[in-house]
Order: C-alpha cells, then sequence, then structure tokens
C-alpha cells in the first residue's frame, strides 16, 4: 500500500536514490538533536542589567474639563475616536520629565518635576480664574485659554531659574500654590478671599490675568503647602503654621471668621507645638505634631471636631484628644477625615462613606479600618498602609507594598475601579506599577507609579 | 477484602418441631433463634464484587501530588467536597531562560532570553500584584452585592469565596526559593487546572521582560487533604487505606459542616 503511495508522489530520480539507502527521510528528533536544536537557537535580550524602573502618571476621572490633560479625550484627533466623559480605570498620561509632585484641584490638575530646567511645573484642566497662570491663546495673542486640555508649562517668575527647584504643589477650589526651595511661595488664581496672600482689589477679573504673586514672610523656610477650598494653608521649618484666605468657617484658624489677605501664624493649641505635617480641602483643617497628636480647627457641620466641641465652627486651633496611639499622618476631605497611625492602623471620622460598609455613615469619634482591608493576612502580615489621602468625598490608603486601595462616593468614576458605583469598603485600584504617591480632587485622581521591573 | 471477618449472620426466631420432655412421640414447638440461611456466606457468595471508586479534581500528566479518591459512599462526599469551593495549594517550580509552546520544559523550544536581570525583588514584585487583581477577581465573581454590610463583614474575615462556577482565581502566591535560572513558587488557587498554572509561570517571565517554563507542578494539598494524609506509591493496600479512610472522616465532616450549613 505504502510503496504504491511512494512511487505515485516521488520523482524518478528520488525514488532511486530512496530506494538505494543514499539519503534516510527524516523521523522524529532524537535526543541529541533536541539539545543541539535548543543550544544552537539564539539568545534574546529585552532587559540589560542596568534596567531601570521608569517612572509613570497615570490618571482617570471626570475628562471634559481637562483636568487628566488628555485632548483626544474632549477633542478627538482621529475619526475613529470617540469623546471620551469619564476615564475610568487608570490611563497613562506622557510626559517627558519625572513627575515629583502633583495635586488636584476643582477640575484642574498641576504636575511639578523636581527639575533644574526653565519648565517645572504643568497644567491643565479649567482656567477660568488663571489658576493655571496665563495661558496664551494661539489664536489670538492677547487672549488666554479658559480650558487646558493638555499639560502646558507654568512660566513662573523666579529670580534664579536654572536654580531654583520645585518641591511641592497644592491645588484648592480656584487658587493654585507652587513651593520652591529658595524662592518661597508662588500663588496664582482667584483672590477674592485673600487665599492667594495679596490684598483683595475689588471687582477683579481673574479670567485671563497674568498676575502670579510671591510670598516670602514667614518665619522660616516653608516646607508644605496646602489648598483648602478658599484658603490656604503654609507650614514652615520650626513647626508653626500660617493660614490666609475664607475663614466664615474658622478654617484660617487666626480666633475670627473674616477673611485673611496676608498669611498669619496660628496661635491655640498649636502655640509653641513643633507640627510636622497639616491638610485640608475642603473647610475642615488638621495639623499633626512631631509628638503624634492631633489638631483640628475650621468647619465641624459633619462631626468632624465633635470629639471637643458641640459649635459647628472652630476658628482656632483645638487638640483633638484621641485615644489611638501616636498618629503619623493625617488627610482631610470634604465632610470625612482619616489618620494613619505609627503602627500602620487606619482610623476614619467624620461623615459620609467612611469605608465601613454602608452602615457607618457618620462618627465623631475615630473608627478602626481593619488591616485585612488592605492586603494584610496571614500569609502577608507585613503589609500596612504606609500613606493616605483624601478627595472630597473618596479616600485613598497607599500600601508599602505599592498598592492603591480607594473608597467613598464614585463622583463620576473618580474612584478608578472601573464600575460607577460607590465603594463602601476599601478596593484595590488595578494599576500597572507600583504606586508612590497619589492626589485626590473632587472628579479625577492623579497618581505617580513606578513600573515594575 | 473479601477475605476479612463478615458480620456475623442474622438471627430468627423460628417454632421448631422437638420432641416432648415426656417422650413417647409426641411433638411440640419449641421457640429457638437459628441463623438465617440466606446469610449463609455460601449462599451469598462474596460481599465485594466490585467498587464504585470516584476521582476528586484532576491532576494531569506532567503533574503530581495529592489525589483524592472516593469509594463507595466517599462518592457523594465528593459532590459535596466539590461544592465547597475549597482551596488547592501547588509547589511550582520553574526555570529562567526559555519559552516554550506548552509553557512546561518538555515543549518545543520557541525562545531563548537572557534572565540575569532578574531578582527576587522584582520576582516578588510581580506576585504581590498578581495576588492583587486575583483578590479583586475573587470579591467580583462571588456574587454578593459590594453594597451591603454584610459583603463588608465578609470581606473583612476574608470569607468572601466565589460559590459558583469561575475562571481560574489565584488567592495567594509566593516565591519559596529563588537560585537563578531556577526559582519556586507556592500557589493557593481555585478553580484552576494545571495548564493554567505552567501559563502563568510563562506570564511571570514575559512580565520580567524574560522568559520562563514550568518545570514541576505538584498539589500539596486539596481541601482538607495535605501530604502527610496522602498514601505514597508503596502504601497502596487494603490496610493503609482503611486506616486513611478512619483518619479523615471526622476532619472531612467537619469541613462540610461549617461550609455548606
Amino acid at each position: 500500500q505504502d510503496g504504491g503511495g511512494l512511487r505515485a508522489a516521488m520523482a524518478g530520480q528520488a525514488r532511486r536514490l530512496l530506494c538505494r539507502g543514499f539519503c534516510v527521510p527524516a523521523g522524529p528528533p532524537s535526543t541529541r538533536q533536541l539539545r543541539e536544536a535548543d543550544e544552537a537557537a539564539p539568545v534574546f535580550q529585552y532587559a540589560g542589567k542596568a534596567a531601570r524602573r521608569k517612572d509613570r502618571v497615570f490618571v482617570w476621572g471626570f475628562s471634559y474639563s481637562g483636568a487628566l490633560g488628555i485632548p483626544s479625550f474632549v477633542k478627538p484627533d482621529a475619526g475613529w475616536k470617540k469623546p471620551r466623559r469619564i476615564q475610568p480605570t487608570p490611563y497613562r498620561l506622557e510626559t517627558e520629565d519625572k513627575i515629583s509632585s502633583a495635586a488636584c484641584g476643582y477640575g484642574f490638575t498641576l504636575l511639578a518635576s523636581n527639575t533644574r530646567d526653565i519648565t517645572k511645573v504643568w497644567g491643565m484642566g479649567l482656567n477660568k480664574d488663571s489658576q493655571l497662570g496665563f495661558q496664551r491663546s494661539r489664536r489670538d495673542q492677547t487672549k488666554a485659554y479658559e480650558y487646558v486640555l493638555e499639560p502646558s508649562p507654568i512660566p513662573l517668575p523666579l529670580e534664579k531659574p536654572q536654580q531654583t527647584r520645585v518641591l511641592q504643589v497644592s491645588c484648592g477650589r480656584a487658587h493654585s500654590l507652587v513651593l520652591t526651595d529658595s524662592e518661597g511661595v508662588f500663588t496664582m488664581g482667584n483672590n477674592s478671599y485673600g487665599q492667594c496672600g495679596r490684598k483683595v482689589v475689588e471687582d477683579e477679573i481673574y479670567s485671563g490675568s497674568h498676575l502670579i504673586h510671591q510670598l516670602k514672610e514667614f518665619d522660616s523656610r516653608v516646607v508644605q503647602v496646602v489648598c483648602g477650598q478658599d484658603h490656604s494653608l503654609f507650614r514652615t521649618k520650626k513647626g508653626s503654621v500660617y493660614a490666609c484666605g475664607w475663614g466664615a468657617d474658622g478654617q484660617t484658624g487666626l480666633g475670627h471668621y473674616n477673611i485673611t489677605s496676608v498669611p498669619t501664624k496660628l496661635q491655640g493649641d498649636i502655640a509653641g507645638v513643633n507640627i510636622i505635617q497639616v491638610s485640608s480641602y475642603g473647610d475642615c483643617c488638621l495639623a499633626v505634631s512631631d509628638e503624634g497628636d492631633v489638631f483640628g480647627w475650621g468647619n465641624s457641620e459633619y462631626l468632624q471636631l465633635a470629639s471637643v466641641t458641640e459649635t459647628t465652627q472652630v476658628n482656632v486651633p483645638r487638640h483633638l484628644p484621641f485615644k489611638i496611639g501616636k498618629v503619623k499622618e493625617a488627610a482631610c476631605g470634604g465632610t470625612g477625615n482619616i489618620v494613619l497611625t505609627e503602627e500602620g492602623n487606619v482610623f476614619v471620622w467624620g461623615y459620609g462613606i467612611l469605608g465601613k460598609g454602608p452602615n457607618l455613615t457618620e462618627t465623631a469619634e475615630p473608627e478602626m479600618i481593619p488591616p485585612s482591608l488592605f492586603g494584610c493576612s496571614d500569609f502577608s502580615p507585613d503589609t500596612r498602609v504606609a500613606h493616605v489621602r483624601c478627595g472630597l468625598s473618596q479616600f485613598a490608603a497607599l500600601t508599602n507594598r505599592g498598592e492603591l486601595f480607594v473608597w467613598g462616593k464614585n463622583l463620576r468614576g473618580c474612584l478608578g475601579t472601573g464600575r460607577m458605583e460607590d465603594q463602601y469598603f476599601p478596593w484595590r485600584v488595578t494599576v500597572p506599577g507600583e504606586v508612590v504617591d497619589v492626589a485626590c480632587g473632587v472628579d479625577h485622581m492623579v497618581s505617580m507609579v513606578r513600573s515594575f521591573t | 477484602l473479601n477475605a476479612a471477618p463478615q458480620r456475623a449472620p442474622r438471627q430468627q426466631v423460628r417454632f421448631l418441631p422437638s420432641p416432648a420432655p415426656e417422650g413417647g412421640g409426641a411433638v411440640e414447638l419449641v421457640a429457638a433463634s437459628v441463623p438465617v440461611l440466606a446469610d449463609h456466606p455460601l449462599v451469598r457468595g462474596p460481599r465485594f464484587r466490585k467498587l464504585k471508586i470516584g476521582a476528586g479534581h484532576r491532576l494531569d500528566v506532567k503533574a503530581s501530588g495529592v489525589f483524592v479518591l472516593g469509594i463507595g459512599h466517599g462518592n457523594k462526599l465528593l459532590t459535596d467536597l466539590y461544592n465547597c469551593h475549597l482551596t488547592k495549594v501547588y509547589t511550582v517550580g520553574g526555570l529562567f531562560g526559555k519559552a516554550t509552546d506548552d509553557f512546561s520544559d518538555t515543549g518545543n523550544l520557541i525562545e531563548k532570553t537572557t534572565f540575569d536581570h532578574i531578582t527576587r525583588e522584582k520576582l516578588e514584585r510581580i506576585l504581590a500584584v498578581i495576588q492583587g487583581t486575583n483578590q479583586k477577581a475573587l470579591l467580583m465573581y462571588s456574587n454578593i452585592d459590594m453594597k451591603t454590610q454584610e459583603a463588608y463583614e465578609l470581606a473583612v474575615k476574608g470569607l468572601i469565596r466565589p460559590m459558583g462556577k469561575s475562571p481560574p482565581i489565584i488567592t495567594a502566591i509566593r516565591c519559596l526559593q529563588f537560585a537563578l535560572p531556577e526559582f519556586q513558587l507556592e500557589i493557593h488557587c481555585l478553580h484552576e487546572t494545571q495548564q493554567y498554572l505552567r501559563k502563568v509561570v510563562h506570564e511571570i517571565g514575559l512580565e520580567l521582560k524574560s522568559s520562563a517554563v514550568c518545570t514541576q507542578v505538584r498539589r500539596t494539598r486539596d481541601g482538607v487533604f495535605t501530604v502527610d494524609d496522602a498514601l505514597p506509591r508503596t502504601q497502596w493496600n487494603l490496610q493503609s487505606v482503611r486506616e486513611a479512610i478512619r483518619n479523615c472522616q471526622l476532619k472531612v465532616q467537619t469541613e462540610l459542616e461549617k461550609t455548606l450549613a
């Protein structure tokens, strides 16, 4: 049978060679042949020994304000692309420089790099009050853009632009602060309540304004700047806190409910205390001292300060006597507050979705969130929370393994979980990298991530 | 098994005729307990002619480890154990530098790559991310409404598990040994196949900008049965099997009661 097929398939000469045993048909490869083929195969190299981990920026949330910095979401540049109102999962934002600090305001974002180049700060999003500086419009050289759709450099009036470094940026509702290492603090944006640290000018038009104010008069070098909704807080190296801006809820902490247009030092329970961290985003403020005590002032309508007082506005910093251990970091949101202790435990209080299920909506005393929700288990007992951050009605926690957990109200997809529903307990956000820092805004978030390899 | 001592035959009460105590030929009935003839071994024959043996979770040809079998009534317990959706633990060995078509070291070579840039730290970072994404999948496939307080309570205790069909989920993964080019992982998983685990090793290689093949897959635990309970090849005899069944009865019962209650 086989011989007949063989004869039919092959031409005369080949058949003669086969029948005489001059050539042998190939069979299954022997072990030696396999080994030789294996060793002869070329070796590819995808990463060398000196391969460095790359730093990346991921954004997610509401995009129509331009705050995500991706213009094709708002104005598609290809026919097949559709405008994307909400980016529900982390999306990579390509930046040329390594971004060391980011801040999210109410509809706009600031990115800052630690470099000595001329361009140190980029901004995107709403610019109706010049919170991103003057962005010259290309169509009309005298007018400015009201919406900036991609990260655009913000020109700062630095004396030594090639030596000064930008340490940190912070954004509020319609103003922003830039902290430098040797030239003080630069403020820009809306100043109707003196939040930029300069005198309030009646009927000032903020849109298209070139004015960037510089603040240098503090008792020592400023090491942290924080923006509340319409007020600004400055923390100096000596451990004192200065404030300016709107004070109707007592958020300036200066003992009155009026606006302040010049940064003034806070007294009250923090006088003489070495404060190592301040935080604010809405109308309530928290400060942490080097001994691990927490001080608060500002709005208390949502029980943020109800542990010490029944009044809904507190205009002098008060010590909050919590028995939760030494506090390392605190973050304030619009209606809820969160602190992180030295042991790595996370405590929340206030009003809203606090992270302990739908039943806990308000509490005046801090409640601990169990560490098992952050990935701590018998399998990995060393996992603990390293940083906590707050948006207006969301919370974010970063673990020492580089994972990001979010919970709270999912306003326009700002949680980044991929779903549009509110999240009542900490939920992991899938980011392709180790999350180093995150900035939370009202309806969007920005994270700084290092790649794995 | 048939040679083992049998149950004693049933007894029955029969009224048998026996000569009367006075003598004389009168016959009276006396109650006596006699064995039932139907229970006699010669009538009944061997007790066991065939045994129903069922297998638990599949283990393919190239893998080794704990393989659960059920005998007789154990088959029903096997079905119940399957519905408990307990995790299995595997020890997976891998080798960096090669990529093959069926992800194991006996397949056709596709590519060879360098691996000297890989460190234990990088591997552990990748493993942490795998665990994180699978943790999310665990919560999503468990079909619990995330908005309830009950979901929060279960999530705190770590008891959320998919109780129905789901794609393979890895609940925990960690590196046991790392000696370039070889490494060994311990993987706790649900609803998986051994080929899926080999694919995971291949993907870890890709993620580390190199390539990896799987050299060994060994199941060390299947629900409540661990390597200590398992019988090695030398102990595949009647005595050991009976002892093993006796030892694990209590464990299986408590586990079933806890999960299916």
